[in-house]
């Protein structure tokens, strides 16, 4: 499949010096969704920018589509590549939804007609239809995070950049949120998400790579997500429905194939039970089983 | 969260300036505020001042609203009003007539330019004020600067009320010594550096989204014969608070 992202050997280092990149390599196809995890300071947002070319690196190269950066103009590259910021205050900087939206598609120079069809499209896809002539600080944060979604999605870009889409927010907007970019992996969107948050990787990513300041592992959710060293060196802990189906397993459940996600838990409890003798699961306590829970409760406490 | 810039509180209301088109009510009304503040007989600013007060009126914006602004002004031009007329003579303090004319003048001239910025400003929405500006080609920047103050002065507030909170969380009082002046500066010190660090990202954000250094897009404004009408009947009120001055002169 044709690589809409391409980085070989990229480094940068800040203007005081500091290393930000070393050396960081990866490839995503077209359509791909994948998730960038890594500790804070791990360069996840400085790699984004990285990739429309806001940042340009020392040493190595970013190639979009197959055009490199530096050798192509920047707006195709822009226009192809779009970064939703973590903070939305930083994203949405004009008095009405409707001029941020608008934006980028005037920028792109398109006729007025369309940017108005396209700021209605981006609003309907994140949920906020009708909300164009409302000012981004009377939105609630939620509300403002995809908004901040909308302003890249009227530019129609093939890649999204997402950081730290699900960070500050409260359950119902970081469900929506996940709801969007669920429905952009629909449509073929590539999408790189750098997060924190574990719980959500299973629902909007397929692949996986650990960043600290150089790639220090890479995968599929489970080779990652199961992987406690590779975790541990990301300040990381596996999602919570992991930890439980482990703590499932010191009462005597049997937990070969721990579920990332909360759908592969319910296909997991399911498949046990009807396998079952009985069709139910048993669960007991032991001798060793409270020795047991404290060692799977220890081993993501990092510090313990 | 801070309620907005709230000079357009009052943009929903129907009234003859609500429904003058933007650009045509920005030009005229502010020829109406130079030529007042060009006016140097005091009959002409009084007049001026009641021509803005009688489209204050017009404009059917709260005059309690606006009077809750322009105390501020007020004070700032009394001492022209009362210092100014003072003089001493023979060690007594009396009242020069020529200094009371001008502290009247510059007070009334004043007041009238405020009040009128209510009903230009305040009679249509912010950001529609904004694309007027853009389409009557005032210079790119200068408006980028205005969207910008209006989109963050209120996110500089809330970052600098959060600094605030914190120190006085931090049993921080304010006191006459010099660790409140130290304290108080080094909190500005870094609202300044965050305010330069968010500048950066909102500047990565944009150009990120293709700007490159033009605000582009206008209002789809269309002038209609009443607006031609509004404005000609402001621009003969502007030129017409000089006529009797030349004549007299």
């Amino acid at each position: 499949m044709e690589n809409a992202i391409c980085i070989r050997d990229l480094s940068y280092a800040y203007p005081d010096g500091t290393e930000a990149l070393k050396e960081v390599s990866l490839e995503i196809s077209r359509g791909e969704s994948v998730a960038l995890l890594g500790p804070n300071g791990a360069g996840k947002s400085t790699l984004m920018l990285h990739l429309n070319g806001i940042l340009k690196g020392m040493k190595g190269s970013v190639e979009i589509f197959g055009d490199k950066i530096g050798d192509v103009d920047l707006k195709k590259i822009r226009k192809r590549v779009g970064i939703v910021f973590q903070d939305p205050d930083d994203q949405l900087f004009m008095p009405t939804l409707f001029d941020d939206l608008a934006f980028g598609p005037m920028n792109l120079e398109l006729p007025q007609d369309e940017i108005k069809e396209r700021v209605k499209i981006a609003l309907r896809k994140v949920g906020l239809s009708g909300f164009e002539d409302r000012m981004p600080h009377h939105l609630s944060f939620g509300q403002k995070k995809r908004a901040a979604f909308a302003t890249v999605l009227s530019m129609e870009p093939d890649i999204l950049l997402l950081d730290e889409p699900t960070s500050n927010l409260d359950p119902r907007s970081r469900f929506e949120v996940i709801r969007v970019i669920e429905e952009l992996r629909k449509e073929g969107k590539t999408i790189i998400t750098a997060t924190h948050d574990v719980n959500a990787v299973p629902k909007i990513a397929e692949r996986v790579f650990i960043l600290n300041k150089t790639m220090i592992g890479e995968g599929t959710m489970r080779e990652v997500l199961l992987n406690k060293s590779l975790l541990q060196e990301a300040n990381l802990i596996p999602p919570d429905v992991v930890q439980l189906f482990e703590l499932l397993g010191c009462f005597g459940y049997d937990c070969r194939d721990l579920p990332l996600s909360m759908d592969e838990a319910v296909a997991h409890l399911t498949r046990t039970i009807e396998t079952a003798d009985g069709k139910h699961i048993h669960l007991h306590i032991h001798e060793h089983t409270h020795e047991k829970i404290e060692e799977v409760r220890g081993r993501y406490n990092h510090h313990e | 969260m801070i309620g907005h810039i709230e000079i357009d509180r009052y943009h929903a209301l129907r009234s003859p300036l609500h429904n003058w088109d933007s650009r045509a009510k920005l030009v005229s009304i502010l020829t109406l505020i130079f030529s007042i503040v060009l006016v140097y007989d005091l009959r002409m600013a009084v007049m001026g001042l009641l021509a803005a007060i009688v489209i204050l009126l017009l404009s059917r914006i709260p005059v309690r609203f606006v009077l809750t602004h322009i105390k501020w002004v007020f004070l700032f031009v009394s001492p022209f009003l009362f210092i100014l007329p003072l003089e001493i003579t023979d060690g007594r303090i009396g009242i020069d007539p020529y200094g009371l004319w001008y502290g009247s003048l510059i007070t009334l001239k004043a007041l009238s330019a405020v009040i009128l910025i209510f009903p230009m400003v305040g009679t249509a929405r912010f950001d529609v004020t904004l694309k007027a500006l853009i389409d009557l080609k005032v210079p790119n920047k200068l408006v980028q600067m205005l969207v910008f103050t209006f989109r963050y002065i209120f996110v500089f507030f809330e970052e600098f009320q959060r600094i605030v909170r914190s120190i006085e969380s931090r049993c921080f009082e304010l006191k006459t010594r010099i660790y409140t002046i130290k304290t108080l500066g080094k909190a500005i010190g870094m609202l300044f550096v965050k305010s330069y660090e968010r500048a950066e990202r909102v500047y990565n954000a944009m150009i990120s989204r293709g700007y490159d250094g033009v605000l582009r897009g206008g209002g789809e404004f269309k002038m209609q014969r009443i607006d031609w009408v509004k404005s000609l009947l402001i621009i003969v009120l502007a030129v017409g608070l000089h006529i009797p001055w030349l004549w007299v002169r």
